[in-house]
């Protein structure tokens, strides 16, 4: 049951569940009745209601015995804040920006661009242009100030020759100085690491995610864009096949990452590819548990490309 | 991010993870008398648990103050780096034009084509042109070819250094001095002891020496090409489990990436092609199936023009794609108008 709830969407729930097993065991030692019968009340409706388990302990007579016994992450001062509808929107309006791609029939379907907080997916077949829309929002993202992007490289596919293209394009008509400072200061907001498996990624995502902690309190320019290409390459590998710990590392990472979107208003970007499916079509990599995770999903394709008319000869 | 790392005691490690405490942001937020509690354990020891979690914790941030991760480089730093890189040249003008000089290094080129293309010649000429001295506009490094098909020739090896040698000294007059020195180092038998050969009989061999690949070139630090001719022939027919098959590939090409990027050299892989019914009609692809056609950074395409060859680029992240015709010739490959230059030359 653990388990199952750790893999759906909304984190917050799993860490209500948590905490009524937290409170179930703590019941069951001090012999309490009242908490007792208030935890299977609680348990049986289901109710995502931390506020009526939590409100029933802060009542309880007992209230500081629980208290010390109860796990950190139950303590109040590490509750989540529970935010009305209203709040919610207009944290939406203000601070979950849109991060712009580059691309207008991109930034056109998505609404705006990238939004933060969210993960969006790129999906699609070999050379149909991931890499591409990658390194475009990164220097567009750069360009506008909103922040540093980090840019998680697996298959060696970050070009910085492309990069400069693409800053070259930003700003034709600036003069050939300030040209080549805007390349700098650009180019110099944009960090990329090697990735070459699925140990390194989780690694690497805990360690940003502790730094990001620390550097809220630090200050300074900020992490505004992840950037995973591709992350079916270093998964791919190890689900499949008889054990089933691929698949709990494969959801270990969709986790970190919402969490790391979530929690520090990063934009996520993240590439898939396509294996055959049925009847020769293709559809993207990794199956339906990784479909949940990322908030939006664009599949990309292209037409028929001029190897394809090669082959037509090579069969004439 | 795990209390197993942290620099304590085993009796209190292991009363923090028997009481919960797995990772150290669990730990962050607890005052010290509440741990000591909790652990049983005197303040004073509480105190240094604490100061161990952060000073882990500050001390993986402050190693690089404007970077996120240790590791990372900037796209600026990168740029320079790569502009000073030198690429591996195939022979044909038109060819190094269109992959922006050359085969780059730190990156995974896949070549494909039908039987009878060129695919080893081309193998064969990047093992000499690697090999080429820097002086003369080459990298100067060492190859490495594995072999899964026996189709390496060392006399046809012989016979391409000889022609790289004959257009280099064609190309560069060597009166000036400083040539005098490196024209003595262009002996075609150099370049030949410069070429590692790996013979692979099973996809088994195939995936032990790839693992065996990074000490090998831990020792010879000089090798900046390694080529596999072919990465397809012993995967097509002993593997029954497809999807197992997808999976090792999926790693073999991890690890091919991780070597490059470590020892800043170029792979390329010669791939075959097979049909694929798509749409409605045959078509012809790169064998491997799909999830492969990921794992490359480039990927050139090597077809019949009418009657000549011509080598297409189908996927790159920094070049465009575009096509340029190219000759096997007895000196090896070579591009269209080289030999009309000769001829007009005699």
């Amino acid at each position: 049951m653990h388990a199952y709830y750790l893999a759906r969407k909304d984190w917050k729930r799993s860490i209500l569940l948590i905490k009524c097993q937290v409170v179930q065991k703590v019941a069951s030692e001090s012999d309490n009745e009242s908490a007792g019968t208030k935890r299977k009340k609680a348990k049986a409706e289901e109710s995502w209601g931390d506020w009526q388990v939590e409100d029933d302990l802060m009542m309880d007579t007992e209230k500081e015995d629980f208290k010390s016994r109860l796990a950190p992450d139950v303590t109040p001062n590490r509750q989540l804040p529970w935010l009305t509808g209203i709040e919610l929107l207009s944290d939406t309006n203000q601070n979950k920006h849109f991060l712009p791609t580059g691309l207008e029939g991109i930034d056109a379907l998505l609404g705006g661009g990238l939004r933060q907080g969210q993960v969006t997916e790129i999906v699609g077949p070999s050379s149909s242009g991931k890499t591409q829309v990658c390194l475009s929002s990164a220097t567009h993202v750069v360009d506008r100030n909103f922040g540093m992007v980090l840019y998680l490289d697996t298959s060696n596919s970050f070009s910085p020759f492309r990069i400069s293209c693409f800053v070259n394009q930003l700003h034709p008509s600036l003069p050939k100085e300030l040209k080549e400072t805007s390349l700098q200061t650009i180019m110099s907001n944009i960090y990329c690491q090697s990735v070459f498996d699925i140990f390194a990624l989780l690694d690497l995502l805990h360690h940003v995610e502790t730094t990001l902690k620390h550097t809220v309190k630090l200050g300074g320019s900020k992490l505004c864009l992840l950037i995973v290409d591709s992350v079916s390459s270093v998964i791919a590998p190890v689900i499949g096949g008889k054990n089933s710990q691929g698949w709990c590392m494969m959801a270990s990472v969709g986790v970190l990452l919402k969490r790391i979107a979530y929690e520090h208003n990063i934009a996520v970007l993240v590439t898939n590819h396509m294996v055959g499916g049925e009847n020769g079509t293709l559809k993207p990599a990794l199956g339906e548990s990784w479909k949940g995770i990322p908030h939006i999903r664009l599949l990309l394709s292209h037409g028929f490309r001029s190897y394809c008319q090669f082959c037509d000869w090579q069969l004439k | 991010m795990e209390i197993s790392n942290l620099p304590i005691s085993p009796s209190i490690r292991s009363k923090l993870l028997s009481k919960g405490y797995t990772s150290l942001s669990s730990l962050s937020s607890i005052s010290p008398s509440f741990l000591a509690q909790e652990l049983s354990v005197k303040l004073e020891e509480a105190v240094e648990v604490l100061r161990a979690v952060s000073d882990t914790t500050t001390s993986k941030s402050a190693h690089i103050p404007n970077g996120i991760i240790p590791g990372a480089v900037t796209a600026w730093d990168m740029l320079s780096e790569e502009q000073m890189q030198r690429h591996i040249s195939t022979g044909c003008e038109d060819l190094d034009a269109i992959l922006g000089g050359g085969i780059h290094c730190k990156e995974v080129t896949e070549v494909g084509g039908v039987p009878g293309i060129g695919k080893t010649q081309l193998g064969i000429q990047l093992a000499v042109n690697v090999q080429i001295p820097v002086e003369y506009g080459g990298l100067g490094g060492k190859a490495v070819y594995i072999d899964t098909e026996g189709s390496f020739m060392a006399e046809r090896a012989y016979q391409i250094a000889e022609g790289c040698i004959y257009d280099i000294l064609d190309k560069f007059p060597s009166n000036s001095r400083e040539f005098l020195s490196c024209k003595e180092r262009l002996q075609v038998n150099n370049f030949l002891a410069g070429i590692f050969y790996f013979r692979i009989c099973s996809y088994t061999e195939q995936i032990a020496v790839i693992n065996y690949l990074e000490n090998f070139l831990t020792e010879h630090g000089d090798v900046k090409l390694v080529i596999i001719d072919s990465v397809t022939f012993h995967f097509r027919q002993d593997f029954d489990d497809l999807a197992q098959r997808t999976r090792v590939l999926g790693g073999l090409s991890l690890r091919l990436m991780k070597l490059s990027k470590m020892f800043n050299l170029a792979v390329v892989l010669l791939n075959q092609v097979t049909t694929k019914f798509t749409d409605g009609s045959f078509q012809l692809t790169l064998a491997l199936g799909d999830s492969w056609s990921h794992s490359c950074t480039n990927r050139i395409i090597l077809h019949w023009n009418g009657n000549e060859r011509c080598a297409y680029i189908e996927k790159s992240p920094s070049v465009a794609s575009a096509s340029a015709p190219y000759l096997v010739t007895g000196k090896g490959i070579r591009g269209i108008n080289s030999n009309f230059k000769r001829a007009r030359i005699m």
